[in-house]
């Protein structure tokens, strides 16, 4: 993965390099809005001009007639300028007059903020939306919805663009490896989607570990325990015999096997000893990592729907904790005990009265076929093997185990209609008996070609095209259901399917099709063509009816889809990349896991649909009384009572941290680097998602704090250290403070009264010191708070400021092009009317969808 | 399934590898598709390390300058390579601004912004710009390496190369798939290779029918966007052009001494394997114009570290910066063997494949966040510089004037690359 845009944010504006041509920014001739203040000519005046004026125009920067109005371009670029110097130092010269603290401090911040302005006015498109390709997400939701089937486009670029949404056209490029790795994937789908062969019959598969895996660990224990007797009668002999005599190569090989003794073999010994292995396995980490019974299935079973049910229970003794069952595939290049993870669930069951789960799981898209289980652990085999060798240390075996499986079966796949029907859909007389081949190819490729382009109409030359290939195949003597293949592949991998084509307006500003109007709302909600209602409301022109739009979108907002949504928009507009930035480590943080992660990810998806599914107030996100977690969450933050691995509603105790957005996991994950906190990556991230109040980007070739890092010092004593620097002083005094009032947050989320700083070398500590935690803080409005509570209230006063900010990334994400300052009046309407409905987040979407610039093209 | 379609989809999959033959890789032939070159041809190769080097250590006092300096720590296993390489200090790129993108702009020095309402935006590479002209021919107009994933420090791209448009150019992103594209030769009969890229030019011919149809509807910003389609049918059908001479020339083997690589190496091993593969390249004349853009995550998980590149590059003393400072050192004796190597393999001509390349090692980082004085060594006879000197410009040169002068020194005309003021005089004497 890429390294964070979010987390360094560009330091450039784009009006940097505007300078080639205007004609989109509308906003230059009307003003940006962004101006230096008058006063600040002083500074100009006492320390620059002197080199800087008309006359002397020192590297041929004249300042002395500067704009204060940052209106265009050429000031914004000189602008840039004087902020970049100033930043690294390099201006006012060494040997020159250098500003006061203050001034300096003053003159950045102002400076710097009236950047952000400028940067935004000028990059205005003026409400044009460029046409895009579908992203990535949207092109494999819409092979699912023609073909039933699901591509991996891993290999297809992210569209992740740098501070943007992956739905911004501009940003949305083509290449011809591209265009190589579409036809190779859509090739794919429809190899997939016209081979169907026959109904596929059930069956199971089975495992049963103590004849597999058990039997393999005696046969390992048997032979390490045969070389420590050789290697003790060899010792015996004091010498007068050589350790060949005893079958070892030499005395390095005789140590080594003792070793192994040592560290894997009593282990090994410990685990057959159990009383639970007669029948069934226990799930222990080991020396290599974790024990992982698997099931195999056969590589040609057919892809499907399949259940894996486990018999599994919780061993006497076990803490809740430790009594999470992972299950995921294994991957052939996987290390031991590793997962491809698909979940985790709770056992409930004792040995006494084990429990079966029945889990659903999809066989055959990823092209693995193995399947196992575990219990729950860090999902790397260096932190499982440290995590044992903890234990062991003390111990010498391991830590106990709390999770028995008595054994596996999957099952399937389960009954499906047969054939699917997206294959009748596609091939109506199917593959056999088709009357003319000829007349049959083109009906079935016009079709295709048809529902794939969703707006154009396919041209009949290209038709024409598309049945010369597939006749091109016959001649060279294939069958029907393999020559149909390349010109349906073909379809895929055109710009009909590829774009989102909307057709130039004969007149500015002019209205969609209904046509049209049904993609772009489909692809807003669901990331995904419209469904055949959609369709058929479109044919009728229902959608011109402002309430029968409203209907529509309320119908798609409450479907599943609408979660495709949920995710990816809350994923980028809250910059949730960084969650995955940092693995954390073992030592303090083994709790926070993968699946625990993932809870963690989902937390915050799902109490945004759920404010979306129960028409509730957007400003609910920021404080709450409740919790949506699942079983594994609520363990997570010591809620007890809650089972079941779905999210559900969960009320908190008075007194609560958690309920709201900044108690959330995720987010205190995103502001730490995996060890520490970072309460400026914390106080940033408030900044610019909940407070509408970005800070400028971080300046490049600014001094590093490195003198004071890795001092035994708690994060809020070295970070004071960017008051002793203007260039760090004048935005790091507003970003900060916030971040302290988290601080009750440990890197991973937990609640802590204490702050530990530990210096860490050959992967020991060597020394650690605790600090008690002081939250205190203040909000850029000056409000002052004393501890995370007040914080928490403190934003959520500042409600409207969360409204605006979640109505322009709103905007940005559903018309596919960046905020503008000419979207000030449609935000201004958008806040308007949610707000005369209670701010319910429903009524923000419904009002956009209604909106003009939502209904034209322009 | 049929079995005829299984044999097309495997016909067809770009990645249809080979296995080569133990026996027909024993030896050195050389099948060279144009005449025989009486003297060695120039070559260009570039390796992208991302991340920046330690500040302190890596680079060369910037007081002793010219042919007196004293080699740093960080560079120090180069010693004896020392009087035929060139460190430069303080170019840089005017327009940088992402502190983690180590090679998106580091060979293009383009200004991301610089199309208006985009947030991104490219400029053709320096080796793209030279493959242009040198790699008219050979097999392969040019050969990127690169690396599973991408949290090195590189930022954007899948290769350091960029095209004319600016698009990034993929890469082989592991030393078997490069071993096979460069010298495994397909076991599918001509007739059929020369049937398939017939066919592959019909489907071409489709897809562009639908796109002209949709052109001419399309607002003007739209027409701009969707020529970015007709401009990658374009570059496919370039390449298949050049694939289609080349169909009934057998691939040069490489020396015996290269093997086929074993799947899934990594970290140091993987980049000295690479560097053996571009040695072998330039050896059977396979391409003339290489880029690397090279692992670091990996590299420093194989030297024993837990820590992570991105971590690394934020050292402050302690752990993080001696890791740094032990990185800088094997990236060095790595790039020396590599040196070793080139002077050891004769060109065609009998002059040493080290005479005719001019290879550069750097990054856009400086070290940690800092974007100017990006690190920089060029070696090699390639482009007529006199090496053995250190030479510290005047702060903030242009890096693109570096560029410029290896394609002028390199025997390509080039008035401009990027934004380039002009040649580094200093280079050549």
């Amino acid at each position: 993965m890429n390294i964070p845009q979010a987390f360094y944010p560009r330091l450039i504006l784009a009006a940097y390099s505007l300078g080639l041509s205007m004609t989109l920014a509308v906003a230059a001739d009307s003003g940006t809005g962004a101006a230096m203040p008058e006063k600040h000519f002083a500074v100009l005046d006492k320390y620059c001009l002197e080199c800087h004026d008309s006359l002397s125009d020192k590297g041929g920067v004249n300042l002395e007639d500067v704009s204060f109005e940052i209106d265009s371009v050429e000031s914004a670029e000189l602008w840039q300028k004087v902020l970049n110097v100033m930043n690294s130092g390099e201006m006012p010269p060494e040997d020159e007059k250098q500003l006061t603290t203050e001034e300096k401090t003053a003159f950045l911040k102002d400076l710097s903020d009236q950047m952000v302005v400028a940067r935004e006015a000028l990059s205005d498109t003026g409400g044009v939306i460029t046409m895009r390709r579908l992203n990535r997400r949207e092109y494999e939701n819409s092979i699912y919805d023609l073909l039933g089937v699901r591509v991996n486009a891993e290999d297809l670029p992210d569209d992740a663009n740098a501070g943007g949404f992956d739905t911004t056209g501009s940003a949305l490029f083509f290449s011809s490896d591209q265009f190589e790795q579409y036809l190779k994937l859509g090739r794919q789908a429809i190899q997939k989607a016209v081979m169907i062969g026959n109904k596929p019959e059930r069956k199971q598969f089975r495992l049963q570990p103590e004849v597999s895996m058990n039997q393999f660990i005696a046969k390992v224990a048997t032979r390490q325990q045969e070389q420590k007797d050789q290697a003790e009668a060899w010792r015996a002999t004091n010498g007068k015999k050589t350790p060949a005599d005893f079958g070892f190569i030499d005395e390095n090989d005789l140590k080594f096997h003792e070793r192994v003794y040592q560290q894997q073999g009593l282990i090994n010994l410990h685990y057959l000893k159990s009383p639970y292995i007669e029948s069934g396995a226990t799930l222990n980490l080991t020396f290599n990592g974790s024990l992982v019974p698997k099931i195999n299935i056969d590589a040609r079973a057919p892809r499907g729907e399949y259940l894996l049910r486990i018999r599994a229970a919780r061993l006497p003794g076990a803490s809740e904790e430790d009594s999470f069952l992972e299950y995921g595939l294994v991957s052939p290049s996987a290390q031991a005990g590793e997962l491809e993870l698909l979940g985790c669930r709770k056992i409930t069951g004792t040995i006494e009265e084990p429990q079966i789960l029945e889990i659903p799981i999809s066989v055959g898209e990823e092209g693995l076929f193995q399947f196992g289980v575990r219990q729950r652990a860090q999902n790397n085999r260096e932190s499982m093997r440290r995590k044992f060798l903890l234990t062991q240390i003390k111990t010498g075996l391991g830590p106990e185990p709390s999770l028995w499986v008595d054994w596996m079966e999957l099952d399937g796949p389960l009954d499906q209609e047969w054939p699917p029907p997206r294959y009748t859909q596609l091939l109506p007389k199917g593959v056999k008996k088709i009357g003319d081949p000829d007349v049959y190819a083109r009906e079935v490729i016009e079709r295709f070609a048809k529902r794939a382009f969703r707006i154009k109409e396919p041209s009949p030359a290209y038709i024409d095209k598309l049945v010369e290939m597939y006749q091109a195949d016959i001649a060279e003597g294939e069958i029907f259901r393999v020559a149909i293949q390349e010109p349906l592949a073909a379809i895929l991998a055109s710009s009909g399917f590829l774009y989102m084509i909307e057709p130039a307006p004969t007149e500015s500003g002019q209205e969609l099709t209904d046509l049209e109007l049904a993609v772009r709302l489909s692809y807003f909600l669901w990331s995904a063509p419209p469904d055949e209602e959609l369709m058929r409301a479109a044919e009728k022109g229902e959608l011109k009816k402002s309430e029968r739009l409203a209907m529509h979108t309320n119908r798609l907002l409450d479907d599943p889809r609408a979660h495709e949504f949920i995710s990816s928009f809350a994923h980028q507009w809250l910059h949730m990349e960084r969650l995955d930035f940092f693995q954390f480590n073992y030592r303090n943080f083994w709790e926070f896991d993968d699946s625990v992660k993932e809870a963690a990810r989902h937390e915050v998806y799902e109490t945004i649909h759920s404010v979306l599914k129960e028409k509730r107030p957007l400003a609910d996100l920021l404080k709450a009384d409740h919790v949506i977690v699942n079983d594994l969450l609520a363990n997570y933050y010591g809620l007890e009572g809650v089972n079941g691995s779905e999210f559900q509603k969960v009320s908190l105790p008075a007194g609560s941290p958690r309920g709201g957005i900044l108690g959330m996991a995720a987010v205190h994950a995103m502001g730490s680097d995996g060890e520490r906190t970072s309460p400026v990556e914390r106080g940033a991230w408030v900044l610019r998602s909940l407070l509408d109040n970005p800070p400028p980007p971080a300046p490049p070739n600014v001094p590093q704090l490195s003198r004071i890092e890795d001092k035994l010092q708690p994060a809020r004593s070295i970070l004071s250290a960017h008051m002793e620097e203007a260039q760090c002083a004048q935005c790091h005094q507003r970003i900060d403070p916030i971040g302290y009032g988290m601080e009750n947050f440990d890197a991973a989320g937990k609640w802590r009264e204490m702050e530990v700083a530990e210096k860490v070398g050959n992967r020991r500590v060597v020394a650690s010191k605790e600090f008690p935690i002081d939250a205190s803080g203040e909000l850029p409005d000056g409000t002052k708070f004393t501890n995370y509570f007040e914080l928490r209230d403190g934003v959520a006063e500042n409600s409207a400021n969360f409204e605006r900010g979640f109505t322009e990334a709103l905007i940005e994400y559903a018309l596919g092009r960046p905020y503008g300052f000419s979207d000030e009046a449609l935000r201004e309407r958008i806040l308007k009317r949610a707000r005369g409905k209670n701010g319910e987040m429903r009524e923000f979407v419904l009002a956009l969808v209604q909106s003009k610039p939502f209904r034209t093209k322009k | 399934m049929s079995s005829s379609i299984s044999k097309r989809h495997f016909l067809r999959s770009s990645t249809a590898l080979v296995a080569l033959p133990f026996m027909e890789s024993m030896g050195f032939r050389r099948f060279a598709k144009a005449a025989p070159v009486a003297k060695a041809p120039k070559r260009m190769a570039f390796l992208g390390v991302g991340f920046g080097f330690s500040q302190k250590s890596w680079y060369p006092d910037i007081n002793e300058t010219g042919e007196n300096w004293k080699i740093s720590q960080g560079l120090s296993p180069l010693e004896r390579h020392q009087k035929d390489l060139t460190v430069i200090q303080n170019l840089y790129h005017q327009y940088s601004n992402e502190a983690h993108w180590g090679s998106t702009m580091w060979l293009t020095g383009a200004n991301r912004y610089a199309v208006p309402g985009q947030s991104f935006h490219n400029t053709i590479s320096v080796d793209q710009a030279a493959a242009e002209q040198l790699g008219r021919d050979t097999r392969f107009t040019s050969i990127q390496l690169s690396t599973k994933g991408n949290a090195d420090g590189h930022g954007p791209g899948l290769s350091l190369a960029w095209n004319r448009q600016g698009k990034p150019v993929s890469a082989l992103d592991n030393p078997l798939a490069a071993f096979h594209r460069l010298f495994s030769d397909s076991t599918v009969p001509l007739a059929q290779r020369q049937a398939d890229l017939k066919k592959q030019r019909s489907l071409l011919d489709t897809v562009l029918e639908d796109a002209k149809s949709t052109r001419g509807k399309l607002t003007q910003t739209d027409k701009d966007k969707l020529d970015e389609y007709f401009q990658s049918i374009r570059d496919i059908e370039i390449r298949i052009s050049k694939e289609e001479e080349w169909l009934d020339v057998p691939k040069p083997k490489p020396d015996a001494s290269l093997t086929q690589p074993a799947k899934g190496v990594n970290g140091v091993a993987e980049i000295e394997i690479m560097y053996d593969l571009m040695v072998a390249a330039m050896q059977v004349d396979a391409t003339r114009v290489l880029t690397y853009r090279q692992p670091l995550n990996s590299v420093l998980q194989s030297m024993g570290a837990s820590i992570t590149a991105h971590n690394m590059s934020h050292y402050a003393d302690g752990d993080r910066k001696v890791l740094s400072e032990e990185r800088d050192q094997k990236q060095s004796e790595m790039l020396a063997r590599f040196i070793d190597k080139l002077k050891a393999t004769p060109d065609v001509d009998g002059s040493r494949l080290f005479d005719n390349v001019t290879l550069t090692m750097g990054s856009n980082i400086h070290s940690i966040h800092y974007l100017t004085n990006c690190p920089t060594v060029v070696t090699g006879g390639g482009s007529g510089i006199q090496h053995g000197r250190h030479l510290v410009m005047p702060e903030k040169t242009p890096l693109c004037n570096l560029w410029l002068s290896l394609l002028n020194g390199s025997g390509i005309k080039a008035d401009s690359h990027g934004d380039s003021t002009g040649q580094i005089g200093e280079l050549f004497g």
